[in-house]
């Protein structure tokens, strides 16, 4: 097959393309492009009318409480995504290592890893408030059993302690992807190159330190992206544990769920009008399109100078 | 190639006429469910479906030709989503409607009918409970139907285990949690989770007589007084006294979990509203078991400022496709009937239909006895100040919760309330 024949442009294939590309841009391109029209008007109604500019845009950056529930959704997203990157790629990198050793029942907890992946996270979410709930929660009732009463603490009241203990939810459950990511990732290191290392006197660590993890970087680059994507957008797990008032106090606020309040609550229980809110998505958007782009490049430059 | 397109196309075709087929079938089955009417009721109380459907039992029996629906939405999402059904015209043809400016934003979005032509008998509702559901000019869009109240339950066993009664001034019930906590009861099934308990329900329902009730709230949404006031900062300073007797871990229950704790007689007290009868009896603990006391005073003899809200109205689409069976259906929760029904069958809620009625339940009316030798009022920043964001419910919420958690003094979130209202509410900015 020639070059010039691959790349061929032929009538029929806009048969292929039209049923996906329609979707896309129905379901998702002009939701989009209207939400960010819709981020210029405001009024009260479910579809703001008045054409105000960048006055939505204003309020969000200068005045209370718009700017402080903004900034602070942004910090509160920047350490909920520290702690699930963390977590997730360094639990989820060792429990990978694990089950590609040969070591008995390698198999079962690789299949087991995945299972709380595949529930909801609403589900997750309501059962660890049941969990860490302060009255009649197993959580503290075990930390009493190990003798450690003593650090019995209200998890989800605590401004300092409710955020971490959601973004670990969020690690546990999404635990199984990476592991999945990395085992795919380790079981595709040649046999050889393994052999090799360990011929030239490689212990498991050495192994680890510079075999397998050098391999691996592109597949921890896409893992966390992935992350970033998901924290980024990220609105079920706030909305089952600490209500779309982020409780405590907006301590669990993230941009999916400042958007959610924002955008469908009444001003009574803290919504700003849809304006405001489609101004929130926008932002959104704009945050998470430019650090894929960013990403995207880097690993472009990385790719290219490699070939 | 030819064939690939030929088998596209084919599939294609097979596609759109099993769409086709579908539709006709849809169709068909519209034309066959013609016989009755079909009116769809929408409110925020996902808990009444059955309750409420015993009532609209009553209703289609008496008019065969109507199926009434009960179909309510989750309370957080209520608003939202019944507002964008009515504006994109697949709204309910019956609505609940929150009272003042949250319903009245529902009204100005042009979806719902005037009642005072359609029901002249709303003519004869008190005035207190019309306004809350009205434009300034007289034009009624919700049936004023039910308000609710607040007050302290407390279980009846433990009270007389220490030889305790109920307390009539603040003092006293005060004494009554340290009696409690001294005795190792667990005194309150309070926590600091879900701020709009702490605004709502403590300062709004059971401080009331500390900010002073339906005066204070006049002049403090007229800008004459101040949330830093001696009268509205002795409310903050009385509701974070109550701290001190709060569950361990009480920063962490939620809600539900309070309902929970003192439904099922884990704790001694609970403040909360009216509404919450039903649920106490589902959990076990009926009126035999708990008792109730309103507002405590601040000395004895004053009179009682009691917060008795208007809670839900009923609003009828105007742009219903039934609107003369949807209308007859919302004539009728404006009578005597559909009003006792509602109240037996949801106790806690008190309709404001004029009528001589027989509570069954005697907490409610215990509750409504209270009422007749008191001054009501309504939630303190309510109505004009929460019209718009960021709203005083919120901001009050936001700050009890962090008053109860010792990130505000008193003074510190009433000022917080204060300043944040000032931001945009007119009277505050003088």
């Amino acid at each position: 097959m020639t070059s010039k024949r691959r790349n061929g442009w032929k009538p029929f294939m806009v048969f292929f393309i039209l049923p996906a590309a329609l979707i896309y841009t129905f379901f998702l391109l002009l939701p989009i492009v209207d939400s960010l029209r819709l981020s210029f008007y405001s009024g009260s109604g479910f579809i703001p009318t008045e054409f105000v500019g960048f006055e939505n845009y204003k309020k969000l950056f200068t005045e209370f409480p718009f700017k402080q529930r903004m900034l602070n959704a942004f910090t509160n997203n920047i350490e909920f995504f520290i702690i699930v990157t963390i977590v997730q790629n360094i639990f989820g990198f060792f429990i990978a290592f694990l089950v590609t050793r040969k070591i008995m029942g390698n198999n079962f907890f690789r299949k087991i890893s995945f299972l709380p992946t595949t529930l909801s996270v609403l589900v997750v979410g309501f059962l660890f408030k049941l969990i860490l709930n302060p009255a009649w929660g197993i959580f503290d009732k075990m930390l009493t059993a190990v003798g450690l009463s003593g650090i019995i603490h209200p998890w989800l009241g605590d401004p300092v302690t409710a955020l971490p203990a959601l973004a670990i939810v969020v690690s546990w459950q999404f635990m199984g992807e990476s592991v999945l990511f990395y085992t795919a990732g380790i079981d595709a290191i040649p046999e050889e190159t393994l052999e090799a290392a360990r011929i030239d006197g490689a212990n498991p660590l050495q192994e680890l330190w510079y075999v397998i993890i050098p391999a691996i970087m592109p597949i921890i680059g896409i893992v966390t992206i992935l992350i970033f994507i998901g924290d980024f957008t990220q609105f079920d797990i706030v909305y089952a544990m600490s209500t779309t008032q982020a409780n405590p106090g907006f301590a669990t606020d993230l941009f999916g769920s400042l958007f959610y309040r924002a955008t469908f609550s009444t001003p009574v229980r803290g919504g700003w009008g849809m304006g405001m809110g489609a101004a929130v998505s926008s932002l959104m958007f704009i945050l998470v399109f430019s650090a894929v782009m960013v990403w995207l490049y880097f690993f472009k430059m990385k790719g290219d100078g490699n070939e | 190639m030819k064939k690939a397109l030929l088998i596209f196309i084919a599939l294609a075709l097979v596609f759109t006429f099993t769409v086709s087929a579908g539709g006709q079938k849809d169709g068909g089955s519209a034309a066959v469910s013609q016989e009755k009417v079909k009116i769809v009721f929408t409110s925020w109380r996902t808990e009444d479906i059955e309750r409420m459907n015993r009532i609209n039992a009553v209703y289609m029996k008496a008019h065969p030709n109507v199926e009434v629906v009960f179909q309510p939405i989750n309370d957080n999402e209520y608003d939202a989503q019944m507002k964008a059904a009515l504006e994109t015209g697949t709204g309910a043809d019956v609505i609940f409607l929150r009272s003042y400016d949250t319903g009245r934003s529902v009204f100005e979005g042009g979806s719902l009918a005037v009642l005072n032509d359609e029901i002249p008998s709303l003519e004869a509702f008190p005035d207190a409970a019309k306004k809350a559901w009205s434009t300034e000019d007289g034009k009624i869009y919700g049936v004023p139907f039910a308000g609710v109240t607040h007050g302290v339950y407390y279980h009846k066993d433990v009270f007389k285990k220490y030889g305790l009664s109920e307390p009539e001034t603040w003092d006293e019930f005060i004494k009554v949690a340290q009696t409690l906590k001294d005795n190792g009861e667990v005194v309150f099934a309070q926590g600091a989770l879900d701020d709009w308990t702490c605004y709502e329900v403590v300062f709004s329902g059971v401080t009331t007589n500390w900010w002073g009730g339906e005066k204070s709230r006049q002049a403090l949404m007229a800008g004459k007084q101040k949330l830093t006031d001696a009268n509205w900062l002795s409310a903050f300073k009385a509701e974070d006294q109550l701290q001190q007797f709060f569950p361990k871990g009480y920063e962490a229950l939620d809600y539900v979990s309070m309902q929970q704790m003192f439904g099922t007689g884990q704790a001694a007290m609970f403040m909360g509203g009216s509404w919450e009868l039903g649920v106490f009896e589902d959990l076990g603990s009926g009126s035999e078991d708990i008792g109730w006391f309103p507002p405590p005073l601040v000395h004895k003899g004053d009179r009682m400022q009691y917060c008795f809200h208007v809670d839900a109205g009923i609003g009828l689409n105007k742009n219903s496709k039934h609107y003369q069976e949807a209308l007859d259906y919302v004539r009728w929760t404006s009578t005597p009937e559909f009003a006792e029904l509602f109240m037996n069958e949801l106790p806690g809620f008190f309709a404001y239909t004029p009528g001589d009625y027989n509570l069954s339940n005697p907490l409610a009316k215990e509750m409504i006895a209270v009422a007749s030798d008191a001054d009501l009022t309504v939630r303190a920043v309510w109505e004009k100040m929460s019209a718009q964001s960021p709203s005083g419910n919120s901001l009050m919420g936001e700050a009890l919760t962090k008053m109860w958690k010792d990130e505000f003094t008193p003074e510190q979130a009433a000022a917080y309330v204060q300043d944040g209202l000032a931001t945009w509410y007119k009277p505050f900015q003088k």
